[in-house]
């Protein structure tokens, strides 16, 4: 089982200080090098070069572009909903570190390590809505206004697919080896809702991508479209509504839209990972390696999905939601539930 | 105990605001506080699952939807205020409310789970002790309550597919989101 900060420091309040500046340290890596990768990546499936001028191969050039924004004026327009305007990033950005937090990197090492992570981080994942909204509707105008309302009903239908598609995931936990795990001489009892268990129950077998393809293909397209990535990047439609919900934020309120937009996909892709990809499990590299790299492999699909395919309309969104992946997902649920029962008797 | 008064402060503190700003989008995000209180205070009482669960369905779910409500059926600007009689009426309705609500918790037993040390609490209200009692000890209730949902679903499907054959084609091309 991996030593929480908790075991290493003994004191909560250490233990919270330095996982949150880990957290801080580590998505703000992940936010500077995903945007230079997103570039690179159009830019090679466009056939240019991207950015090249900042730093070797451009890669400080979203350094530049940092520096920038926080130079940036902060302009307030006129007519906001004031609290709920200024409380909007913070409501995006605070539960991201919360549920970075939350997923196991490593066998012996984890920030933290609790028997409901799982539910957790959709938990965190929720108030991503709220403050969408909130964004959306304090700015005062109508193309944000648009965008929130489309973001907010766009999240709530495809957390039906990316719940059910996980929960499957979940009963295939519970039902392996009868629930139990042997490490060394230890006997562990497996709980389908803790993240490190996920992770130690496919390092035993074949990882859960092999048994659940289908349940792996819906948590994918769902998290894309909780991402609000493209083709489900509706909610933020250049061509029709500007920017969406933070049309109206500038300087370094903007920059945290984006920081939250970015960390959210690596979550996305991290809870992929320990989900269906066997988490840290690896031959030869170290185990954070793996799951880093297995990470920004399921990031770069992601790229690679948003400059392959165009925008959807929304109601074609809505039915693809509603009338494929919700009943995929379900009769997949029991497909899987009955297989189980079958098999372990 | 301070945890505990500064977790009723924040539940009331939101349900004060949900009451009395006029604003009603001001409102239902103050019962997201006071509900998200209510998370703290499960927390509190060393019973995670359930604070999850409460933040997952009444602040990502309940909260919003009552937003989209809000939306759908007006401006969102501030209605008109009520007439003293509807003040007072909906005062001696939620005066009987607690009263009754008072009573029936001060009245049941919760047995066991009162003399449960706070380190028991965890494992009591665990996910797979909560999932045994709903399916075998309230499995009857449980049904009833879906049973209850199902007709819910059905009864706002045949509500908004009534415009159908109404003079207003344009809200029924939105029915479908």
């Amino acid at each position: 089982m991996p030593r929480t900060l908790l075991d290493i420091f003994g004191n909560p309040f250490i233990a919270t200080g330095v996982g949150i500046g880990a957290v801080m340290t580590v998505l703000s890596i992940n936010v500077l090098f995903c945007i230079w990768f997103e570039r690179k990546v159009s830019a090679w499936i466009q056939r240019r070069l991207g950015p090249m001028e900042v730093g070797p191969q451009g890669t400080l050039q979203t350094v530049a572009d940092m520096v920038k924004l926080l130079g940036k004026q902060l302009l307030t327009p006129a007519g906001i909903d004031k609290p709920l305007y200024h409380l909007a990033p913070l409501i995006i950005f605070a539960p991201v570190v919360a549920s970075a937090s939350l997923l196991p990197f490593s066998k012996s090492v984890a920030l933290s390590d609790l028997n409901i992570g799982l539910i957790l981080v959709f938990m965190f994942g929720g108030f991503a809505v709220v403050g969408i909204f909130m964004a959306g509707w304090g700015s005062n105008n109508k193309y944000a206004l648009l965008g929130a309302m489309r973001s907010v009903a766009q999240n709530i239908s495809y957390e039906v697919p990316l719940l059910l598609s996980a929960l499957s995931v979940v009963l295939m936990v519970g039902a392996q080896g009868g629930g139990q795990i042997e490490i060394g001489d230890e006997v562990i009892q497996l709980n389908g809702l803790n993240l490190s268990h996920i992770t130690l129950a496919q390092t035993s077998g074949l990882w859960f991508i092999v048994f659940q393809p289908i349940a792996a293909v819906i948590f994918f397209i769902a998290i894309l479209a909780e991402t609000n990535r493209a083709p489900f990047d509706l909610p933020e439609a250049e061509s029709e509504l500007i920017a969406g919900f933070h049309t109206e934020y500038s300087g370094m309120r903007f920059g945290l839209f984006f920081f939250g937009e970015y960390s959210n996909m690596f979550i996305g892709a991290m809870l992929a990972t320990v989900l269906f990809l066997g988490g840290w499990d690896g031959p030869l590299l170290p185990g954070p390696v793996w799951f880093f790299f297995k990470s920004y492999l399921l990031i770069f699909v992601m790229m690679w999905v948003r400059w392959t395919f165009p925008r959807l309309r929304f109601d074609q969104l809505m039915a693809f939601c509603w009338a494929v992946l919700t009943p995929l997902a379900i009769v997949n649920i029991l497909v899987t539930a009955f297989a189980l029962k079958v098999v372990n008797g | 105990m301070i945890a505990a008064g500064l977790v009723m402060l924040i539940s009331v503190a939101g349900a004060v605001v949900a009451v009395s700003v006029k604003n009603i989008v001001h409102a239902i995000f103050g019962l997201g506080i006071a509900l998200g209180g209510l998370a703290l205070a499960f927390l509190l009482l060393s019973t995670p699952f359930v604070a999850a669960m409460q933040v997952l369905i009444y602040i990502g779910g309940i909260t919003i939807a009552m937003i989209f409500a809000v939306m759908l059926s007006s401006t969102g600007k501030h209605e008109p205020g009520e007439g003293a009689r509807r003040r007072v009426l909906a005062g001696i309705v939620s005066i009987v409310f607690f009263i009754a609500m008072a009573w029936v918790v001060v009245g049941s037993d919760f047995g066991p789970l009162m003399e449960l040390a706070p380190e028991d609490m965890e494992s009591a209200w665990s996910v797979q002790a909560i999932g045994r009692a709903l399916l075998n000890d309230f499995n009857v209730a449980f049904e009833l309550l879906s049973v209850v949902l199902l007709v819910a679903i059905v009864g706002a499907i045949s509500i908004a597919s009534r415009h159908d054959e109404g003079e207003d084609p344009a809200i029924n091309e939105e029915g479908g989101a």
